[in-house]
């Protein structure tokens, strides 16, 4: 049979399923919906956009729009701006295409009432501006959905609100900055041209003047942030780097224009010029390279429903998580996560705790046992009553820490911040004396001002302010070339000081899925007829089961039914066949007494056990190798666990970890932690599930494995693509090459001082040679950290 | 060469440039170089409709705007 095209997705489907609809072909009733609607609402330019794009069909069906109206909705995520209009943030689910942004912002703007729908194309991200007598949110998402995206809110955290204005404002700064200097070059290379061949003094004049006239935005403007930081400086009695760059550079500003207007002497416009970009541009790798506010809450929100089926009067009714009172009875189906905690009182299956204790094998749950907000169910369906509102449930409480925890993150001071401190001190005092020396030498003020002034510009932090943000930047370089992702550069200098390393178990030394370890072949069978019965299952042993066998041509089953917690049964040609654990087999009456201390799945054809797999959670390949080259750097390696004693126990022998904390919660790991903390080590924690992110905010520094859940990639300073822990013993080598670099990089900038002052102090400097020097020290500077690559490559 | 020359021609050149700049500083602020994808794409949605389409969305702003401010 042939395959067709869908007119909308552009997906490829056998021709006999396709609606066929006056010459044109769709997969599904959605996709045809869509494409009328485009083409009605002269929309159709689209498709001519997308080309062969393909999108997603557009197959569920949402009632669920009415609750964008509610007051509490609009309270949580609308916004009213200054006339009188309305915003929202939303994240619209399905962009695949630039053609897919031109036409939700067609279709909006085409709205009655709409005004503004702006959508990143990068983030997914849009912002929407409408008149609310005119028309409601709930149309506006409603519109969305009918062209086949979808739309969620999400509530952009004012962090991440300043920081897009901050970068902004560097940038604008920088253009500024990167414009007039590299002008005022062209003007003063005629000017040191004239210097050393004659030059007139009102031609000089004139070039003063342009330069004049360049500088001054670059001083006021662009080195604005300067002269705010030596402010706050002084408020806090604290000389910082910005008071040397603000008094240096105005200094030298101010004494260049008594030059100029005085048509004698040497003006100094091009150094500060360059003092102020090259020092702009450190603090803008700093903040180009911070951590993006994280929309943490929202992603947790994600984890849970807004909306609960509960059962009031003998009726269902859907009700907001915030309405459900303590004592409710709530309806909860397969596959849905439990948003509120409780208690069953009917029903009985298989509940997903991975959220809470990081193991992947469901806990089986009956009337009388507790649920857990943020657990999934995977088969049950069971009736709970609450016994928290969810303002006060685990999801919640963990909502609250983690807010707390990423508050107050310890912060380790960076070397370089110390050291400019001490630095931009000595300078301006030992600045003040030449002055005074040379004052009282005696000479003319004039003469004893420039010496002076001639201290300041050439100790200019040029260097001093590239050193670190420059190695780090190579670092970060390198490491996202091997798939280790750093949020923030000053986080390679707190690694490097780290030294405690505490592993998560499943999912960071193991692979957190059941793998298939040992199998017991009794008697002959076709194992394709097992991949069939065990591919029906989600369960996580049955999925290992069928990961291990991996065949090909599946073949189809009868009457497959399904046992809650026991396996899977099913019959095929008059066989029945039978496949999960032991009390599958005995409630059967087949002999299933084999024990192990693992998972064990039995696979019986009439009533007659064919094979038996023994499956375990396993340590990742390289994991033994890893963690014995991080013991190598000096780090101590502990393991932390949900999991018990003995499992525990047996997966840190495996990779050589001695120290091992085991049965812990998500908030004792965090405890941990910070326990370690207050003994003055410096923490670096990897882990991967939503049972870590508490300890993940609360250490130093929190790594995250990259198919770990969303919220601890989130949460943490460092997410490993990778997912292995050689990327994690590689960000430990990449860190402390960094920072051996960056205190290499210091080191030369105060070398090339203690060189330069005394000749600066001695009125040795002329504006050639404190140009040059500057530009070569920085050089330097950017040279040595472009070492970082081989001595990590060789 | 009079010293007038060099004067006449900095300044042209630095009126020249400031023009420029001050035409990337608006880009930057107006934010269209916020999004790196649509900035890239932006060729292919820069027609006549797309005039017209901010056109009346100006007009309908208006419009919205005066109904806002009505007393009801």
């Amino acid at each position: 049979m042939s395959k067709i095209e869908c007119d909308h997705c552009h997906l490829e489907f056998d021709a006999s399923v396709m609606i066929e609809d006056a010459g044109h072909y769709f997969c599904c009733k959605g996709c045809q919906g869509v494409f009328h609607l485009l083409n009605e609402s002269g929309l159709e330019r689209f498709y001519e956009k997308a080309a062969n794009t393909k999108l997603t069909p557009q197959t569920t069906h949402y009632d669920d729009s009415e609750t964008f109206n509610s007051a509490s909705f609009y309270e949580r995520y609308v916004t009213t701006n200054e006339e009188g209009f309305q915003e929202i943030s939303l994240i619209i689910e399905g962009i695949h295409c630039a053609a897919c942004v031109w036409l939700n912002e067609k279709a909006l703007h085409k709205m009655e009432g709409v005004i503004e729908a702006h959508i990143n194309y990068t983030n997914n991200k849009a912002r929407i501006t409408w008149a609310d007598h005119t028309v409601k949110l709930s149309a506006i998402i409603e519109m969305i959905r009918a062209i086949g995206y979808n739309a969620f809110p999400y509530d952009p955290s004012a962090q991440e609100l300043s920081a897009n204005r901050q970068r902004k404002d560097y940038y604008l700064r920088m253009a500024v900055a990167t414009f007039a200097s590299m002008n005022i070059m062209w003007v003063a290379v005629a000017q040191y041209a004239g210097y050393f061949t004659g030059i007139t003094q009102d031609v000089k004049t004139i070039l003063n003047v342009a330069e004049w006239v360049l500088a001054t935005p670059v001083l006021f403007y662009s080195g604005w942030v300067f002269f705010k930081g030596a402010y706050y400086g002084m408020k806090n009695r604290v000389v910082n780097m910005d008071i040397l760059v603000a008094t240096g550079a105005l200094l030298t500003y101010i004494y260049s224009i008594y030059i100029t207007l005085n048509q004698e002497g040497e003006a100094y416009f091009d150094s500060v010029a360059m003092i102020i970009t090259f020092v702009l541009f450190g603090k803008f790798l700093e903040v180009l390279s911070k951590k993006n506010a994280a929309d943490t809450l929202d992603i947790m929100s994600k984890q849970v429903p807004s909306e609960v089926n509960v059962i009031q009067d003998g009726d269902v009714r859907s009700l907001n998580i915030n309405d459900v009172e303590v004592g409710s009875i709530v309806l909860l189906k397969a596959g849905e996560k439990i948003a509120i905690d409780g208690e069953v009182v009917e029903g009985e299956g298989g509940i997903d705790e991975s959220s809470l204790t990081g193991e992947s094998e469901p806990v089986y749950k009956r009337v009388g046992d507790t649920l857990v907000s943020g657990t999934t169910s995977i088969d049950a369906l069971l009736q709970y009553r609450t016994t928290k509102d969810f303002a006060h449930s685990t999801i919640s409480n963990l909502v609250t820490l983690l807010e707390k925890a990423m508050r107050k993150k310890p912060h380790i001071e960076q070397m370089a911040n110390r050291l400019s401190e001490h630095f931009s001190t000595t300078i301006l005092v030992l600045a003040l004396f030449t002055f005074l020396f040379w004052w009282f030498w005696p000479h003319d003020f004039e003469t004893s001002f420039m010496v002076g002034i001639s201290v300041i510009i050439i100790a200019c932090p040029c260097a001093l302010a590239l050193a670190t943000p420059v190695a780090t930047l190579v670092g970060l370089g390198l490491g996202a070339r091997r798939g280790i992702l750093f949020k923030e550069a000053a986080q390679l200098e707190t690694m490097a000081k780290a030294n405690v390393i505490v592993l998560d178990k499943t999912g960071t030394i193991t692979k957190g899925i059941p793998e298939v370890i040992r199998v017991t072949r009794l008697a002959p069978f076709d194992e394709a007829l097992l991949f069939a019965l065990v591919s029906s299952s989600n369960h996580p042993i049955a999925q290992g089961v069928g990961r291990y066998l991996d065949v090909d041509t599946p073949q189809s089953l009868h009457e497959v039914t399904q046992w809650q917690a026991r396996g899977i049964g099913a019959s095929v040609e008059g066989n029945t066949l039978l496949g999960g654990n032991a009390r599958l087999m005995q409630e059967h009456g087949i002999d299933a007494s084999v024990h192990s201390k693992h998972s064990l799945f039995y696979f019986a054809v009439n009533g007659k056990v064919c094979a038996i797999y023994e499956l375990s959670d396993v340590t990742k390949e390289d994991s033994l190798q890893a963690i014995e080259s991080i013991k190598r750097r000096g780090i101590e390696v502990v393991m932390l666990t949900g999991d018990h004693e003995e499992n525990a126990r047996h997966i840190a022998d495996t990779v050589g970890i001695e120290h091992l904390q085991h049965s812990l919660t998500p908030e004792a790991k965090a405890a941990y932690v910070q326990q370690r903390q207050e003994n003055g080590d410096v923490v670096i924690m990897a882990g991967d599930g939503v049972n870590d992110i508490l300890a993940l905010a609360n250490a130093n520094i929190g790594i995250a494995m990259g198919n770990g859940s969303d919220i601890a990639i989130e949460v943490s300073d460092v997410v490993l693509l990778g997912d292995n822990l050689t990327a994690l013993s590689d960000a430990l080598a990449i860190s402390q090459t960094t920072f051996k670099l960056i205190k290499q990089n210091l080191g030369i900038s105060l070398l090339y001082n203690a060189i330069t002052i005394p000749l600066a102090m001695a009125g040795y400097i002329i504006p050639l040679i404190a140009a040059i020097s500057m530009s070569l020290s920085s050089l330097l500077v950017v040279g040595n950290s472009m070492r970082v690559r081989w001595s990590l490559t060789k | 060469m009079d010293s007038w020359v060099i004067a006449m021609m900095l300044g042209a050149s630095l009126v020249l440039g400031g023009v420029a700049l001050i035409a990337f500083l608006w880009g930057i602020k107006s934010g269209q170089f916020d999004d790196k994808e649509k900035f890239l794409n932006a060729a292919l949605y820069d027609d006549e409709s797309e005039l017209n389409d901010a056109a009346e969305r100006e007009h309908k702003k208006k419009k919205l705007k005066e109904k806002n401010y009505r007393p009801e």
